[in-house]
């Protein structure tokens, strides 16, 4: 009992600086990030398989040109780490407790979440300087250097797109699991989309959805920073489009977002 | 003297369900607190409103001197916090987890320093593992010494013997009478009536949200024990729990 205990005198801490928690908060979820070797291999091993895989072939110049090969495999990186392997990272943690611990430390519930942008958004940049010179220096397909430059922004714009779009998902359903398959689900239909978007063999109709899709405007933008099209009205609706996407599958992601599964 | 807690009037309000219904408590410097209560009672929401992982719907909590609702890091500053339920990141290893909540806290930790720490919980040669690979009461002494790593005057343990063998609970009492010696508060909840007589100085009994009783364990013995309810608890010499059983009831709670 407290009689006869002396009680050392105590006195109130200082809650550290956001600035200090981002910093530290950074460190770990990148080592995190660098552990994790199935996200590794979906950021960068299947990106690089598919730039060499679509131009082995005697057709696969009808799968499209050099730039349409590069922005498929930046694409497909994109939503590896944007929107698969961040939102089923997110709804792990949020399974296991993890960002219930965090919470309760003095650091703002807003830079837990930065960090782990943050962290993608590197993963994003890594993949892409990956992407263009594996590009370059094994495949042969080299871009002027201006081109390079306006190639990477627009693929962290894409990164904003596709990580909206994993926020939205992990917003919108609960589970890990459920998350999970509804992931795999999605792969199929973010990537697809962006295929078609230059090609009306499926009819136009399809090509239309596909084109305004979130992966066609990035095929759009894309096609344009690689100067494989001229900047256009079409590029301007692209940016205005993607803009839109990542605000509202991020209003969706974050309104809904729930700190514990249950 | 200012309490290391005061906590007044507070609500927590799930939808329509009313989890906590206007609970006072106090916890006194160097005071070990146990918050008693069949499932469902409200401590963990209670818990959780001081913890500042839920808004409650009105009252105050007042950290030391902080208002934890006015100043939420603030006050969180000033916690040590272990959950029912802990997980840490994954893919990181012991001693990298020490460095994050270290540093979410302003305490700087050298490698060497992290080492000795985990030297003092016996963790000293699993230092690269990672939280998973450790065995209940590793973790549970783990989680302890994260709650504890930025030195809080206060600590607020959920259930934190639940699952743990005879020893490790044992050992986890010794821990906790340290914390006192240190001069922390202690408020835990608990199911164990065993843990709550030898560890806590008073005791609070909750039940549908609200604070039935509050008292020494001997305290509300003495002034139970002489209730009808509580003798035909009893087998025998009245103990703590059957002053529970008595006010809270029999019937199983999920």
């Amino acid at each position: 009992m407290t009689d006869g205990v002396i009680l050392p005198q105590r006195r109130s801490v200082a809650a550290p600086t956001w600035s200090s928690s981002l910093k530290v908060l950074l460190r770990a979820d990148s080592t995190a990030q660098l552990r994790t070797s199935q996200s590794l291999l979906l950021a960068f091993a299947l990106p690089l398989i598919l730039l060499v895989a679509t131009g082995l072939g005697k057709n696969s110049a009808a799968l499209g040109g050099p730039a349409f090969r590069i922005s498929l495999a930046l694409t497909v990186g994109l939503v590896s780490i944007g929107t698969v392997g961040y939102s089923l990272a997110i709804a792990r943690d949020r399974d296991t407790g993890v960002f219930q611990r965090l919470r309760v430390t003095p650091a703002p519930t807003w830079t837990i979440m930065v960090s782990r942008w943050i962290v993608q958004l590197g993963a994003v940049l890594v993949m892409a300087i990956v992407v263009l010179a594996v590009a370059a220096v094994f495949v042969g397909i080299t871009l002027p250097p201006q081109d390079y430059l306006f190639t990477v922004l627009v693929t962290l714009l894409g990164s904003a797109v596709f990580l909206s779009i994993g926020q939205a998902i992990v917003g919108l359903i609960a589970s890990a699991d459920t998350l999970n398959a509804a992931g795999r689900l999605l792969y199929v239909p973010l990537i697809g989309l962006s295929v078609f978007g230059n090609t009306d063999r499926l009819g136009t109709t399809v090509e239309l959805v596909s084109r305004w899709s979130p992966g066609g405007c990035l095929e759009t933008l894309l096609s344009a920073a690689m100067g494989a099209t001229a900047w256009s009205g079409q590029s301007w609706d692209a940016l205005f489009a993607s803009l839109g996407y990542t605000v509202v599958f991020a209003v969706i992601g974050i309104r809904w977002f729930r700190w514990v599964s249950q | 003297m200012t309490p290391a807690l005061r906590v007044t009037g507070l609500r927590v309000t799930y939808g329509p369900v009313v989890a906590v219904d206007g609970i006072d408590l106090e916890v006194r410097e160097g005071e070990i607190y146990g918050l008693l209560g069949p499932n469902g009672a409200g401590k963990t929401s209670a818990l959780s409103a001081i913890e500042g992982l839920l808004r409650p719907a009105s009252g105050d909590i007042v950290i030391g001197e902080i208002d934890a609702r006015a100043h939420p890091l603030q006050a969180k500053a000033q916690l040590g916090v272990q959950l029912q339920a802990t997980s840490f990141h994954s893919s990181l290893t012991l001693v990298e987890i020490v460095r994050l909540y270290a540093g979410l806290y302003g305490v700087t930790l050298s490698s060497s320093q992290i080492r000795e720490l985990l030297g003092e919980i016996n963790l000293q040669n699993e230092v690269s593992k990672r939280f998973r690979e450790l065995s209940g009461g590793q973790q549970q002494r783990f989680s302890l010494l994260i709650a504890t790593i930025h030195d809080p005057a206060l600590v607020l343990l959920d259930e934190p013997t639940a699952g743990l063998d005879p020893q490790g609970r044992r050992q986890l009492w010794d821990r906790i009478e340290r914390f006192r010696k240190e001069g922390r508060s202690i408020l835990l909840t608990t199911h164990s009536m065993e843990e709550a007589q030898a560890v806590c100085d008073r005791v609070a009994i909750m039940d549908h949200g609200q604070i039935l009783t509050v008292g020494t364990p001997a305290a509300l013995i003495a002034a139970h024990s002489d209730d009808p309810k509580v003798r035909q608890a009893a087998h025998g010499e009245v103990t703590l729990e059957d002053v529970f059983i008595a006010l809270t009831g029999r019937e199983l709670r999920d």
